[in-house]
């Protein structure tokens, strides 16, 4: 009985490198890491919800959060938890990123209704696709069925 | 595309993801998502009334 309890700890404490490397696909790009695994379903709506926010954050007027704040002159402690939520994109904000889009604050989207909701909208998407790239590390460790 | 609907979609995606990423069984997800769906859109709408009814 005890040695079924410390190989099952060790079991659950090990990942193997194909998990660390699940996860990272899915965080580079949303719903990847699940169908790599054959996951086709989980991996569409998990990513498809996270392209989803995205894109319609993107439309409603958001903008992305940089970790430096040289673009608004605001303190970068301030910028820097929206920034991590905008980051768990992956990809998506590395593609931005490099291209600088949307990370400025242009006042004629702040003028727009919708321009809060885009915001939280993009910090959402982040953070879901964190969830989503934890579900594809569990599952290629064998935590998750 | 109303407030109301812009809060729908949000709990939607949420909801699935949430259901989809913390519970085991297929029935199991859709009962948890559903829940997050409508605690998202009670609460939301709870908030709004009293919001409402407040002077400043």
């Amino acid at each position: 009985m005890a040695n079924k309890d410390k190989s099952e700890e060790k079991r659950q404490e090990s990942a193997p490198g194909v998990a660390w490397l699940m996860g990272a696909l899915g965080w580079f790009l949303p719903g990847a890491g699940h169908v790599l695994q054959g996951r086709w379903g989980r991996g569409l709506l998990l990513g498809g919800a996270v392209w989803v926010m995205f894109i319609v954050g993107v439309l409603f007027g958001g903008h992305l959060f940089s970790f430096t704040a040289a673009d608004t002159g605001t303190n970068p402690f301030l910028q820097a938890a929206p920034a991590i939520a905008n980051l768990g994109t992956g990809g998506l904000y590395l593609f931005c990123s490099l291209l600088g889009l949307n990370f400025a604050e242009l006042p004629e989207q702040m003028r727009r209704a919708t321009f809060e909701y885009g915001n939280t909208f993009l910090w959402v998407a982040g953070l879901l696709n964190y969830l989503a790239m934890l579900d594809a590390f569990d599952i290629a460790a064998g935590r998750k069925s | 595309m109303t407030h109301l609907l812009v809060m729908m979609l949000f709990a939607a995606l949420v909801g699935a993801v949430m259901g989809m990423a913390s519970r085991e069984t297929p029935r199991e997800q859709f009962r948890y998502g559903l829940k997050v769906f409508c605690e998202f859109v009670v609460i939301g709408l709870v908030l709004a009334w009293l919001l409402y009814f407040l002077p400043f």
